[in-house]
């Protein structure tokens, strides 16, 4: 999900720059008062963790593409949000600034994307409200599924808005969502699976490194009430169904991108040259999606089950 | 993994600046930063202007000892990446731009032309930065800048746990070749559990390296050594300038009297 300079225009990077630049100095004060011993050494070696994790590719079935993960939940929940965007801020600038990954000029949109997205909406909304300071692995891999996926289609989401507004691509905004969606749909839900793993192992071998249970005993960390708990979960879902909608109205009509090309050019003839292009999202891929998209209903409801059932069993 | 033994490699060698870098790192990044203002300001549909901007890459390349042929070698595999998003605009923009010949060229491929130009020119400027100015003195030269220290502790911490996790990383991978027999497939179970291992591993052992920086006397941010070069020099702002003018004239003078307009 790296963004190259070539892609974004000087009005955009600049801006994004100063909204990064802003949550950087923003975290970089509340990294500065955490009282935790070991932070320093923790981000360190998390933040090269992770950058080795990214560079493992992993192919999606079915689509001839690939992707790697960003860390961001993984991060947050071993953490928390403010020292995991440093962290991987960190990881990002060097990417750029010493394996020339991701521009320069779009650093502060790829800090926004992958950064901010993960950590400082995805882990707060979706992750703490499912996961808790739980360490069974049925929840933790739920909330990792669902916080990776939300995470990284907001990410495409956001990276395709400022491609566009950077007016770089042709491709209009309604079909290159199409395009990122979905892909971003199935590389969330590997990077869902990885994170839960790797937080399952730490659950079971060191539950207090994760950040929700380090801090469980601070009466402020449970400040989420009941009520904010149910809007946030209700936002995750509405945000879900969405981003599966969005695959399943993609795969519904595969022809979709070459027929809406076609129709915007005018030249029917188009159609067969645009085909390898939009390749990556082949007709057999329905059935995928749709099976990506079920399992993710079941991750959600699964989430949904366990806080409902751990606050009727507290009560009792 | 040979990818991990060559990122490896590229650690060890970007960590510190190039022989021939006299410039301070401050400098080099002030003048990337101006470059890809410029580069990226050019409007999509006049290639003709961004081929100029060519000049700083390859000069500062030649400059600084790292020679633009290599610059060029990796810059090269931007250019699958920009073509994933550009190859729709020679698709969709079919409006004739001019002849060649009797060929017409659509304005579709001349956009496309300038995104694989600008993906290309902002590659090698940042490699150029990279390979002259080295890791370390980037991160002081972004403290000085005004770059909060946490942030600059933090990049400095992951380049150095990068090497021990990458060499725990080959450890691990040599372990399990050595055990395998030739095996190429192992469950996915086996994974979650390497990487879980990994993770441990990793940082227990980072957990020993800052005990041991503590009792040395660590004070939460890395201190600069005494011999460290200052921000910036005589040299150093002749460079800036002379290069800021030089960018800026190339990017707002007309040249279109030696490469037409389109």
């Amino acid at each position: 999900m790296h963004m190259a300079d070539a892609l974004v225009s000087a009005p955009v990077a600049i801006t994004a720059g100063v909204a990064a630049a802003t949550l950087i100095v923003v975290a970089s004060r509340k990294v500065a008062k955490i009282r935790r011993d070991d932070i320093l050494p923790l981000m360190g070696v998390m933040g090269a963790f992770v950058f080795a994790a990214q560079m493992i590719n992993f192919s999606i079935p079915g689509t001839g593409s690939s992707g790697h993960i960003i860390g961001g939940v993984l991060l947050a929940a071993l953490m928390g949000p403010w020292a995991a965007f440093i962290t991987l801020a960190s990881v990002l600038i060097i990417q750029c600034l010493v394996f020339a990954d991701g521009g320069l000029m779009a650093l502060g949109c790829n800090l926004i994307n992958m950064g901010a997205m993960s950590c400082l909406v995805a882990y707060p909304l979706i992750y703490k409200p499912i996961a808790g300071g739980s360490t069974s692995r049925w929840k933790i891999m739920a909330a990792s599924v669902a916080a990776c996926v939300v995470g990284l289609e907001a990410g495409a989401l956001l990276v395709t808005g400022e491609t566009e507004l950077s007016g770089i691509t042709a491709l209009p905004a309604s079909q290159f969502l199409m395009f990122m969606l979905p892909i971003h749909l199935a590389i969330g839900v590997c990077e869902g699976l990885a994170t839960g793993a790797v937080l399952c192992f730490v659950a079971g071998y060191k539950p207090d490194m994760l950040y929700s249970r380090a801090k469980s005993d601070e009466p402020v960390r449970r400040s989420l009430s009941r009520r904010t708990k149910t809007v946030l979960i209700a936002f995750a879902a509405v945000a879900l169904v969405l981003a599966v909608s969005f695959t399943w109205i993609a795969s519904s009509d595969p022809d979709g991108l070459e027929w809406s090309i076609s129709r915007i050019t005018g030249a029917t003839e188009l159609a067969e040259a645009v085909t390898p292009a939009t390749a990556v999202m082949p007709d057999y891929d329905s059935t995928f999606a749709g099976v990506l998209g079920g399992l993710i209903v079941v991750a959600l409801l699964w989430g949904f089950c366990s806080i409902i059932f751990r606050k009727r069993h507290a009560k009792a | 993994m040979p990818k991990l033994e060559s990122a490896l490699i590229s650690l060890h060698a970007l960590g510190r600046p190039a022989a021939g870098g006299r410039i301070t790192a401050t400098a080099s990044l002030a003048v990337t930063l101006v470059y890809l203002v410029a580069v990226l300001s050019v409007p999509l549909y006049a290639p003709q202007r961004i081929v100029w901007l060519a000049v700083y890459p390859v000069v500062s390349a030649e400059m600084s000892g790292i020679g633009f042929g290599r610059v060029f070698v990796k810059s090269l595999w931007v250019l699958p990446l920009v073509a994933l998003i550009g190859m729709f605009n020679p698709m969709i923009d079919t409006e004739t731009a001019f002849t060649v010949g009797g060929v017409a060229v659509s304005r579709g491929w001349v956009s496309f032309t300038s995104i694989a130009l600008r993906g290309m020119l902002a590659v090698q400027a940042v490699l150029v930065l990279t390979l002259s100015a080295g890791f370390f003195d980037m991160c002081d030269s972004m403290r000085r800048l005004g770059c909060p220290r946490v942030l600059v502790t933090q990049m400095q911490f992951t380049y150095r746990y990068m090497i021990v996790v990458i060499e725990e990383a080959l450890g691990m991978d040599r372990a399990r070749k050595s055990r395998g027999f030739g095996r190429k497939s192992y469950p996915l179970g086996m994974w979650g559990r390497m990487v879980g291992q990994l993770f441990v591993r990793s940082y227990e052992r980072a957990g020993r390296i800052h005990r041991a920086m503590l009792s040395r006397g660590f004070d939460g941010t890395m201190p600069t050594p005494s011999s460290a070069a200052p921000a910036m020099n005589a040299r150093s702002w002749t460079y800036l300038a002379l290069w800021t003018a030089v960018i800026v004239a190339l990017r707002l003078l007309n040249l279109d009297f030696v490469t037409p307009d389109i």
